[in-house]
């Protein structure tokens, strides 16, 4: 392979997102930090305080934190069937599966990032234009990070059972 | 990005399984070591050992029992995990620290072979509440440090108390008598 198609690979790969449903809206995810779409597999419910963590799901011999971003991006939970989108999350040199409820429609895009406004949360890093439709790309650490003040309801073990 | 339609636990290698109790409250299962548990009692038969401690510092401790020459301080379940509040028939006194806590139910024992570390995900009070999470017949069952009832500073404001109750129980027990 040459240099300018080794160049012309990173560039397509800097480039793609998955598009994901996240109640009636559209969001983005750069692509290389998702693993993989899994089916509605059970969510394990336990007493936590960490803010938007709905449960666990149990995928690949791993647990997996499940965040619903729902309430964050639309204001409200998302509805109980679904499938979750999991992305890997760093923690310093490591990384973990996060997994967040999504309806099941994804796609691939490949489109330019359009940097984020001013006064746009900080759980959006920007934007892409999809055939005419600005879909917003979520920054999943500053998003389930911090969460903690921006979730309506959080830091309440009982809400969560 | 994989679309993976089965799912299943990875078979894991075969090591030495721990005995744990599975206890109940307000629906919720959870799993303690068996060896981390002294005794399991009812709560009526402690009924007329338990001493009421008057304080509000620790709220979901408000009783005391002396067992073996130990006070014991008897978290309840409920206030200590933020569940609802049910009505708990069973007292686990624990044998390394000194409290007791009130479940509603024992499920059963099982041997479980795996404790999987609770994912950085989660970074509230459970990271001191649980040693970890179990695998167990289909079920994430959150495995408890017996350590996380209560802190040392909780321990002390308890002791203190504690002295406070149990002189005058002794001074209302001597004009009595």
């Amino acid at each position: 392979m040459t240099g300018a198609a080794i160049l012309g690979t990173e560039q397509a790969s800097k480039n793609s997102y998955v598009l994901l449903h996240v109640g009636n809206r559209r969001f983005a995810l750069r692509s290389e930090l998702v693993e993989e779409l899994a089916p509605p597999v059970r969510l394990h419910h336990f007493p936590n305080t960490t803010a938007l963590v709905a449960g666990v799901i149990v995928r690949r011999g791993r647990i997996v934190p499940v965040y619903d971003v729902s309430r964050v991006l639309c204001g409200r939970e998302s509805s109980v069937h679904r499938f979750y989108l999991v992305a890997r999350r760093d923690f310093g040199n490591e990384s973990e599966p996060s997994a967040i409820p999504v309806n099941g429609e994804c796609e691939l895009s490949n489109s330019k990032l359009i940097p984020a406004e001013n006064g746009e949360a900080a759980h959006f890093a920007g934007s892409l234009d999809v055939a005419g439709e600005k879909i917003q790309v979520l920054n999943l650490e500053a998003l389930v990070s911090a969460s903690a003040e921006a979730a309506p309801t959080a830091g309440n073990a009982e809400a969560r059972q | 990005m994989k679309f993976a339609t089965t799912d299943a636990a990875k078979p894991r290698r075969a090591r030495a399984s721990e005995a744990v109790i599975l206890f109940c409250i307000a629906n919720q299962t959870f799993a303690i070591a068996a060896d981390a548990v002294q005794e399991i009692r009812s709560t009526d038969s402690l009924g007329g050992t338990a001493i009421e401690i008057e304080q509000a510092e620790v709220p979901k401790v408000r009783h005391l029992v002396e067992r073996a020459r130990r006070t014991y301080y008897v978290v309840s379940g409920c206030a200590h995990f933020g569940l609802r509040v049910t009505r708990p028939t069973l007292v686990l006194i624990l044998r390394q620290i000194r409290a007791a806590v009130l479940v509603d139910s024992i499920e059963r024992m099982a041997d479980i072979a795996t404790v999987y570390p609770l994912p950085r995900g989660f970074q509230g009070d459970e990271r001191k509440w649980y040693r970890g999470l179990t695998y167990l017949e289909d079920r994430v069952i959150p495995v408890i440090n017996p350590g996380g009832f209560l802190t040392v500073e909780e321990f002390a404001r308890l002791d203190q108390a504690a002295a406070v109750s149990i002189a005058t129980q002794q001074l209302e027990g001597a004009v009595q008598g």
